[in-house]
């Protein structure tokens, strides 16, 4: 087997709103920019094989895995982490509700979680306890048991629904 | 809130903030700058000598800084010497890397090193290894058969421990009963799989000669008397610091290897070195668990009951021993028969080495025995054509036996076998789901529930372990200050991975000292800062951590008082009391305040020390030891309803419902979490969670897609009830949890399928209970 010296290409990477120019390897994986070359280790890497949920980011909004999408595809793209939750230093409803019903131990899993049900709150704002396990089981926890994180998810998605009533 | 009574709340962690908004800092995300990383070279066979490894194109990459074998690293470091003198255990000798031979797929045999993780890997992949494959022992039965390859020249017949017990003749009674029960249960590899795979950094002060050493680990204290020793330099020498920690379950309590050739290479360098184990890795070569096949007889009456009962079994270890290979097999043997009253046992464990992972503890290594146990139980039911609840109550031990000491010595003490159970039966409505399970099955619609007792284990004792002859100790250590300004600091030798100790403990020591919770701050996990305790296993944090914290807290507040006393001119603390950071003095049965606090008491007893009492001495804090009985045990009862559908064999859970007794409660919220979190695992590795290995030693399961975990699909909803009846042998009233949802979960769900599939008269006693098997058994008769 040869290894090559692979090209490093420069990128310019939109993150949470804020610009990061970086140069890369056409191989090195989302998760790693973002967790070495931004300095934003919120997002984690459980499996590096698209499985566990750990790493889910938002790209344009939509819930995707970092450690299956390469950085240089993300020229022009914009990327949400979990930073961006807890920048203001309050706590989303989300947040909130999985501190308030014990839906974290580790917390490794969290941030993966935190973005991916976030986004599926977002479309799905009248949840059912069913809709909320499905769309959760992209999401490997392996200390919780599921149990309090989707009571979080069901207790977030009310008081959503009562903030936008409030707010109506 | 009164600071008398902060112990029993649910207050809310305190540690979530920094996970739930991106800040927890995990090993991974722990800069250190010039760290070179690292990446193993595996061995792709089971059984194998290694001819030479050629490493001439990996170092020619740009970016490599050396690759190192097992010959450079035994010159660095000693070797692990697994050699408790125990009747019956074979002593096992392992170097840091192989020297001559692999002994497992994902056997490490090189490391390279180099300046970032890429090309690390890539190197990694330009190691020439020539190796001569062996003949692999991939079983218990391939091991110990004869003319067996052997993995040590030392270990005769692979088999490295063979232990053998009996009391109150069962053979004799089994020889000679009318009625003898037969009943098999074969547990499948299985293993922790935290989210966090394994990880160190290692940093070497030249200067200092000294070594940093971080890593999640659940023992720092006596990985850090390890690695020490291993590297050859002293315990003042060495300092582990432990981040946040992504789920260990076990597998980050001993020493592994790759941490150990990290750490010699970072000396060896003079440069920091890191390494991040990836998931594949973790799965094939960080620790296992489990692998036990068990056989029971017993000798029953009419009614149910047991007169004599045996236990065999065989222990697949794999191929390292980084624990005693008796271990885990003889907690299971030991602690068997649990909540019965059985005047007659004996016991014969086999444990053999094999061309595999090695094992270590996984939460509840003792899992099977519930199962084992409670499926007994059930067999004889079916034999005898009893209810199962019927035969449990017959057997079950009574508030009237108790302290019960089983045959094996271990003494049950304040244990509730029979509330946990008839509490159960009323919560789990198991009247009226017999009613619905005829019913269904009417229409080709099968359920069944399936109850489990459990007796779990915990704290282990030093007298625990000087029992059964294994090195070491069982105690616990902390400390608690007062700083100057009145700032509660405390520290414990425990380290949590996700256990919420920063929480539960500051509510300890808030509530031992007289404080609000709010102002303690706990410190673990770091062991120049923290004293030395034995760490975070076997569900002993509350009842050995927590004690301590009390003790240590209590013997603060007590000092703090005399030197308030002496500041309010009385002549002694009798009729003093603090409550939130404030002395209260009791006139006429009413508290009243004082005008004294906790602030000022230590001003003085740091900055103004010629005020204080004759005979104290400057400063306000407390460390303490505590050493908790041998054992203690909390129990439970578990039911798990599950519906099997015989065309396929998929098992779905419906609900689980535990009542569970484990003494005081030291925070409800995060009791419920762990007892959550261990029927989880229990019903993931039930149903789904299998390491497969093929005959000849190949592991078929290195990623996630293979080794399925239980999603929030497949877990149904649970409800836990506590009733917590305060331990009478612990300071804190705590008896231990969070490995018996496991063994709960475990027997339920078998005994449920069990239970679905009884008009077919199958019985399924191999895990996992996967689609393909149930539907093994199935065939032809459905
Ligand atoms: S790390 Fe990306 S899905 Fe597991
Ligand atoms: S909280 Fe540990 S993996 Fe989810």
């Amino acid at each position: 087997m040869i290894v090559e010296a692979y090209e490093r290409l420069p990128i310019a990477l939109t993150v949470n709103g804020r610009s990061y120019d970086v140069t890369v390897e056409p191989r090195r994986l989302l998760s790693d920019v973002l967790r070495e070359d931004c300095g934003l280790t919120g997002t984690h890497v459980g499996c590096e094989h698209g499985v566990c949920g750990a790493c889910t980011v938002l790209i344009d909004g939509r819930p995707a895995r970092s450690c299956l999408t390469y950085a240089v595809q993300m020229q022009g793209a914009s990327i949400t982490t979990i930073e961006h939750h807890g920048a203001s230093g309050e706590l989303s409803a989300l947040q909130q509700a999985l501190h308030e019903r014990h839906g974290l131990q580790c917390g490794f899993c969290t941030p993966g979680i935190v973005m991916t049900m976030q986004a599926w709150l977002d479309e799905n704002p009248e949840p059912t306890e069913e809709g909320v396990r499905e769309a959760l089981s992209g999401n490997i926890c392996r200390c919780t048991g599921y149990q309090n994180i989707v009571d979080a998810v069901l207790v977030a998605a009310g008081r959503q629904a009562d903030m936008r009533k409030a707010g109506k | 809130m009164s600071s008398a009574e902060i112990i029993g709340k649910p207050l809310l962690r305190r540690e979530d903030r920094r996970l739930l908004v991106g800040q927890g800092r995990y090993l991974d995300d722990l800069a250190v700058p010039g760290a070179l990383h690292v990446c193993f070279v595996r061995s792709p066979y089971a059984h194998a000598r290694i001819v030479s490894i050629d490493a001439s194109a990996a170092v020619e990459i740009e970016g490599v800084v050396g690759v190192f074998t097992g010959v450079e690293l035994a010159e660095w470091t000693t070797p692990l010497r697994m050699a408790p003198a125990i009747e019956g255990l074979l002593p096992v000798e392992s170097t840091a890397l192989p020297l001559d031979k692999v002994l497992f797929i994902g056997d490490p045999v090189a490391c390279v090193v180099a300046r970032d993780r890429y090309i690390a890997e890539d190197a990694a992949a330009l190691v020439e290894v020539d190796y001569e494959a062996l003949e692999a022992a991939a079983s218990f039965d391939a091991a110990v058969a004869d003319g067996a390859p052997l993995l040590y020249d030392d270990v005769p017949g692979n088999l490295v421990s063979h232990q053998a017990f009996s009391s109150g003749a069962p053979e004799n009674i089994l020889d000679t009963a009318e009625i003898v029960v037969e009943a098999a249960f074969h547990q499948h590899r299985v293993t922790h799989a935290p989210m966090e795979t394994r990880g160190c950094i290692a940093e070497w002060d030249e200067g200092q000669q000294r070594l940093t050493f971080r890593l999640g680990s659940q023992a720092p204290h006596p990985l850090r008397s390890q690695l020490a020793r291993r590297l050859m330099l002293e315990e003042s020498q060495v300092r582990i610091i432990c981040p946040d920690i992504g789920g260990a379950f076990g597998q980050k309590i001993a020493l592994l290897r790759e941490e150990l050739v990290v750490a010699a290479l970072s000396r060896h360098l003079r440069r920091p070195v890191r390494w991040l184990e990836d998931r594949m890795e973790n799965l094939l070569a960080a620790v296992h668990a489990r692998q036990e096949s068990c056989r029971t007889r017993a000798a029953v009456s009419p009614d149910g009951r047991i007169l004599a009962l045996t236990l065999s079994m065989d222990v697949d270890f794999g191929a390292y021993c980084f624990y005693p290979a008796n271990y885990m097999a003889r907690v299971v043997a030991m602690i068997l028969t649990g909540p019965y009253r059985i005047s007659s046992y004996g016991y014969d464990v086999k444990v053999a080495l094999t061309n595999k992972c090695g094992s270590g503890p996984m939460r509840a290594p003792m899992a099977i025995a519930s199962w084992v146990m409670e499926g007994t139980i059930e067999a004889i039911a079916r034999r005898l054509g009893l209810d199962p609840v019927a035969v449990r109550r017959v057997n079950l031990l009574r508030d009237a036996d108790l302290p019960y000491a089983m045959q094996t010595g271990e003494v049950a003490g304040d244990i509730t076998p029979a509330q946990c159970l008839d509490r159960l039966l009323a919560d789990a409505e198991y009247d009226a789901f017999r009613k619905r399970q005829a019913e269904d099955r009417e229409r080709g619609v099968y359920r069944g529930l399936g109850l489990c007792s459990v007796v779990e284990p915990s704290t282990y004792g030093s007298a625990f372990y000087k029992a059964a002859a294994i090195p070491g100790s069982g105690h616990e250590a902390g400390w608690v200050k007062v700083e100057p300004s009145g700032a509660v600091n405390a520290s414990v030798g425990l380290m949590g991975s996700g256990h919420g100790y920063e929480t539960v403990f500051a509510q300890v020591v808030a509530e031992g000292l007289g404080v609000d919770a709010e102002t303690v701050r706990i410190h673990m996990g770091d062991t120049d800062v923290a004293p030395y305790g034995m760490g975070t296993r076997g569900a002993r944090g509350a009842t050995a951590g927590g004690s301590v914290l009390l003790l240590a807290a209590q013997a603060v507040r007590r000092k703090a008082l005399t030197i308030a006393a002496s500041m309010l001119n009385l002549n002694t603390a009798d009729e003093l009391q603090l409550q939130a950071g404030r002395v209260q003095r009791r006139l006429a049965d009413q508290w009243s305040d004082t005008g004294v606090t906790l602030a000022s008491i230590a001003h003085v007893a740091y900055l103004d020390p010629l005020r204080l009492p004759e005979g104290l001495e400057p400063g306000l804090e407390a460390h303490r030891a505590y050493d908790p009985p041998p054992m203690t045990y909390s129990n439970a009862a578990h039911a798990c309803e599950v519906l099997v559908d015989v065309r396929t064999g998929k098992v779905t859970v419906e609900r689980h419902t535990v009542v569970e007794d484990c003494g005081r409660v030291l925070n409800p919220m995060i009791v419920e979490g762990q007892q959550h979190g261990a029927i989880a695992m229990g019903l993931s590795g039930a149903l789904l969670e299998e390491v497969v290995y093929d005959e000849d030693g190949q592991n078929l399961t290195g990623s996630f897609a293979d080794y399925s975990i239980a999603t929030a699909v497949e877990i149904p909803p649970m409800r836990v009830i506590n009733l917590g009846k305060p331990s009478s042998s612990t300071p804190i009233g705590s008896k231990g949890m969070s490995e018996g949802g496991v063994m709960g979960a475990i027997g339920a769900v078998t005994n449920a399928v069990n239970d679905a599939l009884a008009p077919f008269g199958v019985v399924a006693e191999r895990l996992p209970l996967s689609p393909q098997y149930l539907r093994s058994l199935l065939r032809g008769k459905t």
